[in-house]
């Protein structure tokens, strides 16, 4: 069995190596991540069987929890690493073609410790190491915002700094609180003796982390750097942030809530948080005429979806949140790879320079619309199934609360399907008629690669979803069983 | 045979479809007609079996389902004939038009989700079907461009509010019964408080009557219907809108039953007046706002939604006549609209695109199939003896008034005069009146476009004159309601409180005419006089200066237009400003100032701190 510490090696070694490669050859940096997130995919792969029978943990340095550090590889940390990986790997081979401007050296080094930060995050059992890793994550994410060196680029890179520094901060106040009270830093050990303090003291540290978390996670009303930085960064990087990142953020919420403090309490408003992060996430988008803002406010939409559906708190609820989960990573990395292409060519990011792509670019046109149906959750796309468990989990709860809350959602997406329908009229059907004669520009093979690998995946899980529904369920029942958790490290 | 058989043919069919174009354009049509007629054939096989299979097991826990009874094999049929026929008309149609591939892709994916939907054996395949017709529907609508455009982003954004509310209610009917599966579900409502049957009712009709464009859900029609390619209007009109049509038969007769549906209220305010009376004013506004129009396949369009209006009231009204009569007038419905629009789509060929009533006329003499096919096509929407519409609406008219609801009998009979009046309108300002120079060249229809018109106006003769042969199957699907089947004949229906013999009528016509013929014949022949031969206060009339179909019941117009706004579709569009609106508004919360951001930050933790130490929630 190979140790799940690779998947954090590999990237992180190879990343302070990509400038020595250049002494070699100054084409083989750009090599570099595709390799490193290919091992990382394919490590994940041979740990994901193990990982189902058995989660897997290591001590760093041999020193056994509570003490030192420990990675803890179960389902629900493999699934985001694998997704990490696979939306990392296909985006590194988008990257041959897209980025070639500026040092693309630094974007590559930078490129690998975002992923090595979003990997470290979902397989530490360490709650200071998680900080360290969301900081990687974060840091260079702010540098990769403004990889362009324009003013937008820098201006939403120092804005997304400064919110996540104070994102930040609270989570460090929050680990310091809970490090006075327990004197350890082990998540498993912290969680094991969180009842047996005073309620409002654990409270504290809760809600810094959940607003410090919230910040990369985008929960309203912590989210004002996204469509800045979204819209601003480059495309691939876009899909990077949308994807992985928020993610990653919210596995941090996720964690910290039903791992480390067991809160169920929090739960409620957790569920009217995400309904208004949805609500404000898509009415924002209506109207918007920049497609990479339109596709940032859409992600806060769906990031809002995710939190509704993780805070019901059955199993089924954390099951179809999962699902959305994977489900919007690879829409809208799709969304952001596909529209990133045609900004480059058109030159402009509004949604009516998009007009006649249909024609111009047939192939990343028809990858658009498959991601935006899916988005929107039209079958037989991979968007579908995941409203649809979503929609089940809240309306087993048989309650008038949950039935009005699913109304106010359906509303989100209709609207989202409102203002994703018309970029694919804009594509399709606007503009003047072609004449024959009009060249085709196809954006050459390494951008449709990956962009179909992303619609391979979104309408063969769409069709049969029970392709990833095993290791949604034991990540689910690994989150709601925290005493299998702890007693899994803590014997 | 399997069912699963046709749906791979017609989706496999479809995509093979487009693949195929990129390697020959003679191959595609001949496969694209292939399919469809394939699957017709095929479907034709089927009659009065029932089998049922799972068809695939992929889906979460759902095994999805198809099936096939009377009933499906009804709507399937029809669909997938006429499905057909658009198909074959489509092939001189559309080849002006470009992107061809595409068109026919999507034609063949449209068809062939319907009959997915009509096939499927419990509730999240139809979801899943219904989905996917929703979306292939959407891509096909916008076609034209210009302003198909705005009409097929309402289509879509309509399609899609009723299907999540759809989606609820099938969710909610899974959370509650644990089965999905109609056969399982039929009934099951029997328990149900009335309220929570209404709270399903709703939810499904949101979905179905937008699909069936039922006043006030019907605004997407009008626009969607004149600016989709012709072909395709008329799978929209005849079938398309039909499937809401099926899916609230489905929903009343096989999974709520009817025992359940007729006791769910009382008198006025039960669900079936209500259902019925929403049909009455389906029926009559939208017909005589059919009168305003100017543009031919707008008046189709809107009389489409009156005469789903007829079909509805049928099937809710919930007598062994009127459900007959809805299925009935579905049928008959399918062939004169997909006919009607058809004849309207000829026209537009050869005219390169001119639909508007103001401009044509004359048309008689240079396109005299598609002249006999639009009138056989206004006499069966009327419903003129020997037409299949007369018997449907015979059958309506008579069991509104034998069970006292002369209101809605009133409401029938004049939508009945309005449909007169527009259909008149519709031919002779297309076919007769004087022929404007521009179109002294032009040509008949091309024989791809002939042989649908051709075919679908004898099937107009036929079901008019036997009308028994549907009414066998309608009768067998009736009794698996659990409705008292209606005696019928091949010729006709006969029954104690009135009795209709086509045959009769048949014999009756056909002597009236020869004895008409014979005097025309005997008499002296009135002489023929060219289109310019005649003069107005003594000098002749200028060529091309008067058009006399514009203004067509210009007083009558003037008289109702008034009330006839469209302010239902006023009241979405404004709704859609509000949310625009309250979108840019929200916008504002990111201001762009950082420090307000990090404030937002703070004040959140703030507001967290604040909830817990106030009300101890946590």
């Amino acid at each position: 069995m190979v140790n799940p510490i690779l998947l954090i090696v590999i990237p992180l070694g190879l990343a302070f190596v990509v400038p020595l490669f250049r002494f070699i050859s100054k084409k083989i940096e750009k090599f570099i991540p595709f390799f490193a997130l290919l091992a990382n995919l394919i490590i994940s792969l041979t740990l994901f069987p193990h990982v189902l029978e058995k989660p897997i943990h290591v001590s760093i340095g041999g020193f056994l929890p509570p003490l030192g550090i420990n990675l803890v590889a179960g389902p629900l940390g493999i699934l985001f690493a694998m997704l990490i990986a696979l939306v990392g790997f296909l985006v590194s081979i988008y990257a041959f073609a897209y980025i070639k401007e500026k040092d693309q050296e630094k974007y590559h080094i930078l490129y690998l410790l975002l992923l090595t930060g979003a990997t470290g995050v979902v397989l530490t059992g360490d709650i200071f190491n998680l900080f360290v890793f969301f900081e990687i994550l974060c840091i260079s994410s702010y540098s990769l915002v403004a990889y362009f060196g324009d003013k937008p680029g820098i201006e939403s890179a120092v804005k997304y700094l400064i919110q996540g520094a104070v994102g930040s901060s609270l989570v460090l106040i929050g680990i310091g609180l809970l490090y006075g009270q327990f004197g350890t830093l082990n998540m498993a050990d912290i969680a094991s003796n969180i009842h047996s303090v005073h309620s409002i003291s654990v409270f504290i540290p809760l809600v810094l982390l959940i607003t410090g978390f919230g910040v990369e996670a985008a929960i309203f009303p912590l989210n004002a750097w996204l469509p800045d930085a979204h819209s601003s960064a480059p495309s691939s990087i876009s899909a990077i942030l949308s994807g992985i990142a928020i993610e990653v953020g919210l596995y941090a919420i996720v964690r910290v809530v039903f791992t480390l403090f067991g809160a169920s309490s929090i739960l409620t408003f957790l569920l009217f948080l995400g309904v208004i992060t949805l609500l404000i996430g898509e009415l924002c988008a209506f109207n918007q005429e920049n497609i990479k803002r339109m596709l940032a406010y859409s992600s806060i939409g769906q990031i809002g979806l995710i939190v509704f559906a993780l805070s019901i708190g059955s199993l089924s609820g954390i099951n179809g949140g999962l699902f959305q989960l994977v489900s919007h990573t690879l829409s809208k990395a799709l969304l952001f790879l596909a529209a990133g292409y045609m900004i480059f060519r058109s030159g402009s990011m509004n949604i009516s320079s998009f007009e006649g792509m249909g024609k111009k670019m047939p192939y990343t046109s028809f990858a658009f619309t498959i991601g935006a149906f899916s988005i929107v959750g039209l079958p037989p796309f991979i968007g579908f199934p995941g409203k649809f468990m979503i929609l089940k989990a809240a309306l087993f709860e048989q309650d008038i609360l949950f039935t009005i809350l699913v109304f106010l959602i359906l509303l989100a997406t209709i609207i989202e399907g409102a203002y994703f329908f018309r970029v694919v009229q804009t594509i399709y059907f606007k503009g003047e008629k072609s004449t024959p004669g009009q060249e085709r520009e196809i954006a050459p093979l390494s951008v449709l690669i990956p962009v179909f690998i992303f619609v391979g995946l979104i309408v063969v899980i769409g069709i049969y979803p029970k392709l990833i529904t095993e290791i949604l369920e034991s990540s689910a029942s690994e989150l709601l069983n925290r005493a299998d958790y702890i007693k899994n490290i803590l014997p | 045979m399997n069912l699963s058989i046709i749906l791979a043919i017609a989706f496999g069919g479809a995509l093979l479809t487009y693949f195929s174009g990129k390697i020959s354009k003679k191959a595609r049509d001949v496969l694209a007609v292939l399919i469809s007629l394939v699957i017709a054939v095929i479907l034709a096989f089927f009659y009065n079996t029932s089998s049922r299979e799972i068809f695939y097991t992929g889906f979460l826990d759902f095994p999805l389902i198809l099936r096939i009874d009377t009933f499906s094999w009804f709507f399937a049929f029809t669909i997938a004939v006429i499905g057909s026929f658009s198909i074959i008309f489509s092939l001189s149609y559309i080849r002006k038009k470009g992107n061809t591939d595409y068109y026919y892709t999507m034609m063949l994916l449209v068809i062939a989700s319907m009959i997915g939907i009509i096939l499927s054996g419990d509730l999240v395949s139809f979801y899943i079907f219904w989905e996917i017709m929703s979306w292939s529907t959407f891509l096909l609508i916008s076609y034209n461009r210009g302003p198909a455009i705005a009409a097929g982003i309402k289509y879509i954004i309509m399609s899609v509010t009723g299907s999540v509310a759809m989606l609820v209610g099938i969710i909610s009917l899974y959370s509650h019964y644990g089965t999905v599966i109609y056969t399982e579900l039929s009934g099951l409502l029997y328990n149900a408080s009335s309220g929570y049957t209404i709270f399903i009712f709703v939810l499904f009709f949101i979905a179905l009557g937008i699909k069936n464009a039922i006043w006030p859900l019907h605004v997407w029609l009008p626009p969607a219907h004149s600016e989709a390619p012709s072909p395709f209007s008329a799978v929209l009109s005849g079938t398309l809108i039909k499937i809401g049509t099926y899916g609230i038969i489905l929903l009343i007769y096989v999974i709520v039953k009817i025992n359940v549906f007729l006791n769910l209220g009382e008198g006025i305010v039960s669900a079936r007046y209500i259902i019925a009376v929403t049909g009455a004013i389906t029926i009559l506004i939208p017909t005589f706002i059919a009168l305003l129009q100017d543009d031919a396949k707008r008046l189709l369009a809107w009389s489409t939604i009156a005469q789903a209006g007829y079909i509805i009231l049928g099937i809710a009204y919930g007598t062994s006549e009127s459900v007959a009569s809805g299925m009935f007038h579905f049928f008959n419905h399918a062939i004169f609209k997909a006919l009607l629009f058809m004849v309207v789509g000829a026209v537009e060929y050869r005219t390169n695109g001119v639909r508007d009533l103001n401009s044509l006329g004359g048309l008689i003499k240079k396109m005299p199939v598609t002249f006999v096919g639009g009138l056989i096509g206004i006499c069966g929407l009327i419903g003129v003896p020997l037409t299949n519409g007369f018997v449907s609406k015979w059958l309506i008219y008579k069991t509104l008034i034998i069970n006292n609801s002369p209101f809605l009998a009133f409401a029938a009979l004049l939508g009945t005069w309005g449909t007169i009046l527009y259909s008149y309108k519709l031919l002779h300002n297309m076919f007769l009146g004087q022929l404007p120079e521009k179109y002294e060249k032009l040509e008949r229809a091309p024989f791809s476009m002939q042989l649908p018109i051709v075919i679908l106006s004898l099937a107009i003769i036929l079901f008019g004159i036997l009308p028994g042969l549907p009414l066998k199957v309608i009768n067998s699907i009736e009794s698996g309601f659990g409705l008292e089947p209606l005696t019928i004949n091949i010729w006709g229906i006969t029954s104690d409180t009135g009795t209709i013999n086509m045959l009769n009528l048949f014999v009756a016509v056909f002597l009236i005419g020869i004895m008409i013929w014979l005097i025309f014949k005997g008499s002296k022949k009135s002489a023929g006089i060219g289109q310019y031969d005649n003069y107005a206060a003594g000098t002749t009339v200028p060529k091309n200066k008067y058009h006399y179909s514009v203004d067509f019941y210009g007083p009558l117009h003037r008289m109702i237009s008034p009330y006839l706004r469209d302010f239902i579709d006023d009241f979405y569009m404004s709704l859609a400003r509000s949310i625009k609106n309250l979108g840019n508004g929200i916008r504002r919360i990111y201001t762009g100032d950082v420090g307000y951001y990090a404030i937002y930050i703070m004040l959140f933790l703030a507001l967290l701190i604040f909830i817990q130490i106030k009300w101890k929630l946590w």
